[in-house]
């Protein structure tokens, strides 16, 4: 029985020589053209050099995994909701796209639109409001940013896009609410108005 | 009726029924499954003698070696899920009376040999006295017949690897001469005689 | 001292005064009976959380730590949920065969126990072919996978049986031959003489240069055997969604589950017994007094120890190496482990013969 598995494996393995394992034939490839005492020889080296090396990979692998096993201060796994104190995100998290504000409530949106067009699921929208100038003329400017978190893929797209860098991306993540409305936000706060020297 | 008499007639009621069924189920899969039942309850039987190697040869080699290969070639058989059709009448019949022939044959032997009651003395079936007896060349040795089914497995085994292999192609031609060179006759088959994808694709 | 030998001694002495022959036996069977399913259910619990913690340790992770401390009752909260779920049988599939699969994989599984010595003479059944009878039994295990994989009636089930049975079948070859080495060694198939043969030295450090190729083959083989990756093709999730078992669920699922694990403890019980001696503590030539604090710990401790050291090594593999393709399974086994082993067991057999072993 195993006999005959042997020579349907047999003739399955043939198919591909080209394999890491297949140092049987490479072996022989290699080396038709000599005496068949000195092939014998080579294919003898090339098999226990094959063991050799096989065994030493799988070592090397296992080493590895061995440490990681006697080392358990290398775990990285956060235990989220017990930790949330004291979790600390990565720099480069993006959770949501955040319009920072200074202590005067002014930001830094000249309400280009560069980002919205630059959203690719129109997930920004921009309205817009003309305001008077000292010097009487009008000037465009930020009425309201919307931003549909639902539809937000955290790309950051918009944030490269913008050109005052009045938009980055935060790192809060716990977005989950029971009304899919509460996720369509006003990103510039109420009476917030755009910084002075920035055009 | 004693223990040892209960489970003799259990072991040779699933032999027997085991062995029915194997003939008469309809699906080819389960016959096989029924084959090996029938096979498992015969090394039962061995053990219940305490015949503890023979028990475990008749496994090895018959429910792990030729019940599987069965399953292999029903598994690589086409439409072999369905039913079996009904065998026609006449087959039927004389299946049974050739049944029936064997069974009085073997019955009327049995009946005729005339078996001496046991002597009562365990018969020695260590491992190592069977190993003893087979390599042994004494009067009852069975070194010859052992020599002889070692030859024909062999030169089974090298026919295996001569129907198996590939011929040699044009592209790995120097990797095939070695081996067409080592194994003789090799060079008489002929690409397209032997077709190894067909049974190597399933495994 | 704690003796399990004294136990099974005093129920069987209990049990001749009380009871007539054919019930003694009746009784013992029983009691074999509910110690090993006992022990089924316990190793299947422990192995698996074990499994999970030093996959997770050795994937940086913590694995499962909620249910109970360190999460040791989590498995048991997955069997609860398994004996919940509703067992489903395929509308196609043959449902005699299908239904079978799972049982005939459990009781090969049962069978395998009987040889097993977990303590000095703690043993179901010290039958003269032991080691004869490992190997016999082990190759009917295949057909509860071939069982399962046809009668599925799925493709990805099939195949999955058809993998196993090849690698089965195959690796069955190297395994026997690294056994072999040590039954030429001890001159006996019988656990028991294997295990007095180690009294002065466990055969992997007595045997030296055939005994560890023997040992290192038999730990591959019986990876092999055991279905478990890197040589986990039967069931390459990957691939194959499940295997044989992709349209088990419920009970009969973790039936086929707990045969893994149990599959896994049997194959390093006799590795552990052929190579590293059993139950039998760790001597060193004529250190008396380092053998006689040797002694002092219970034998089925160090049974135990053995055994799991065993599986830490198989589950140590399993974490550490990417899956092996058919091909390169196969090419592993024919043309590189049989051809060694078959080497091994010609030089094992010299070292016999001149007795150069320790």
């Amino acid at each position: 029985m195993a006999f005959l598995t042997y020579c349907q494996c047999y003739t399955a393995v043939h198919q591909h020589n080209t394999e890491p394992l297949n140092g049987w034939r490479k072996g022989i490839a290699a080396t038709t053209n000599q005496e068949p005492n000195i092939r014998l020889a080579m294919f003898l080296k090339d098999y226990i050099v094959d063991i050799f090396r096989a065994t030493k990979s799988l070592l090397t692998g296992m080493k590895r995994t061995g440490y990681y096993f006697v080392h358990p201060k290398e775990i990285i796994t956060e235990q989220y909701p017990d930790n949330r104190d004291t979790l600390v995100m990565a720099d480069r998290f993006r959770g949501e796209v955040i319009m920072p504000h200074d202590e005067n409530r002014e930001h830094a949106c000249t309400g280009c639109t560069a980002c919205e067009l630059a959203c690719p699921n129109a997930t920004i929208k921009i309205v817009t409001k003309f305001d008077i100038t000292p010097e009487g003329k009008k000037k465009k400017a930020l009425d309201t940013f919307v931003y549909h978190l639902e539809l937000c893929t955290m790309c950051g797209l918009c944030v490269e896009a913008c050109p005052t860098d009045a938009i980055k991306m935060g790192q809060k993540f716990e977005h989950s609410v029971y009304d899919r409305s509460m996720l369509t936000k006003k990103l510039n706060l109420p009476g917030s108005k755009i910084r002075e020297g920035i055009e | 009726m004693t223990a040892s008499q209960v489970l003799f007639y259990a072991i040779s009621t699933v032999i027997l029924g085991s062995g029915i069924l194997a003939v008469t189920s309809q699906r080819i899969f389960r016959s096989a499954i029924w084959l090996l039942l029938c096979l498992v309850g015969i090394a039962g039987l061995y053990f219940w003698m305490q015949v503890e190697f023979i028990a475990a040869v008749q496994i090895v080699v018959y429910v792990g070696g030729i019940v599987v290969l069965i399953i292999f070639s029903i598994f690589l058989t086409q439409e072999s899920g369905k039913e079996l059709p009904k065998p026609i009448m006449r087959r039927t019949v004389f299946a049974l009376l050739a049944t029936l022939f064997g069974f009085a044959f073997t019955y009327n032997l049995v009946y005729g040999h005339g078996f001496a009651a046991p002597t009562g003395e365990a018969f020695n079936v260590s491992v190592a006295e069977i190993g003893t007896q087979m390599l042994s060349t004494t009067n009852n040795g069975y070194i010859l017949p052992f020599e002889v089914v070692s030859m024909l497995l062999l030169s089974a085994m090298i026919g295996c690897i001569v129907i198996a292999m590939k011929p040699p192609s044009n592209k790995n031609a120097g990797a095939d001469m070695l081996f067409a060179q080592d194994v003789p006759g090799t060079r008489l088959i002929t690409p397209g005689v032997v077709e190894p994808d067909l049974i190597s694709e399933e495994v | 001292m704690f003796s399990l030998q004294g136990i099974t001694n005093s129920i069987q002495t209990w049990l001749v005064r009380n009871f007539t022959g054919t019930w003694v036996l009746v009784i013992e069977c029983a009691i074999v009976m509910l110690l090993a399913i006992t022990l089924f259910a316990v190793l299947g619990l422990v192995l698996v959380w074990m499994e999970r913690k030093v996959a997770a340790h050795m994937q940086i992770r913590l694995g499962p730590n909620r249910v109970g401390p360190m999460g040791i009752f989590q498995t048991s909260a997955d069997t609860l949920k398994l004996i919940l779920k509703e067992g489903l049988t395929p509308d196609g599939a043959d449902k005699l065969l299908f239904n079978l699969a799972p049982f005939v994989v459990m009781i090969v599984a049962m069978l395998l126990l009987a040889p097993i010595a977990f303590a000095r003479g703690f043993q179901v059944w010290d039958i003269n072919i032991g080691v004869l009878y490992i190997t016999a039994i082990s190759s009917l295990s295949v057909i509860g996978i071939l069982m399962a994989g046809w009668a599925s009636n799925n493709k990805y089930s099939l195949l999955g049986a058809m993998r196993s049975g090849a690698q089965i079948v195959s690796y069955e070859l190297s395994a026997g031959l690294s056994i072999l080495t040590i039954v030429v060694l001890t001159g006996s198939l019988q656990i028991g003489d294997i295990i007095n043969a180690q009294q002065n030295g466990w055969w992997l450090f007595k045997g030296h240069i055939p005994v560890v190729i023997a040992f290192v083959i038999f730990m591959i083989a019986a990876t092999a055997e055991t279905n478990r990756a890197p040589f986990d093709l039967a069931e390459a999730e990957s691939e194959l969604t499940a295997g044989f078992h992709t349209e088990y669920s419920g009970m009969k699922f973790a039936l086929f589950f707990l045969a893994e694990y149990i599959n896994i403890f049997i194959v390093c019980a006799i590795g552990a017994t052929l190579f590293l001696g059993g139950w039998m503590p760790l001597h060193i030539g004529s250190w008396e007094g380092f053998n006689h604090v040797m002694d002092y710990i219970p034998s089925s401790v160090w049974f135990f120890v053995k055994t799991f050291l065993l599986i830490f090594l198989m589950m140590w593999f399993r974490w550490t190496f990417p899956r092996l393709r058919v091909d390169q399974l196969l090419s592993l086994e024919w043309k590189y482990l049989l051809p060694i082993s078959l080497f091994n067991l010609l030089l094992a057999t010299v070292v016999a013969i001149f007795e150069w072993h320790f």
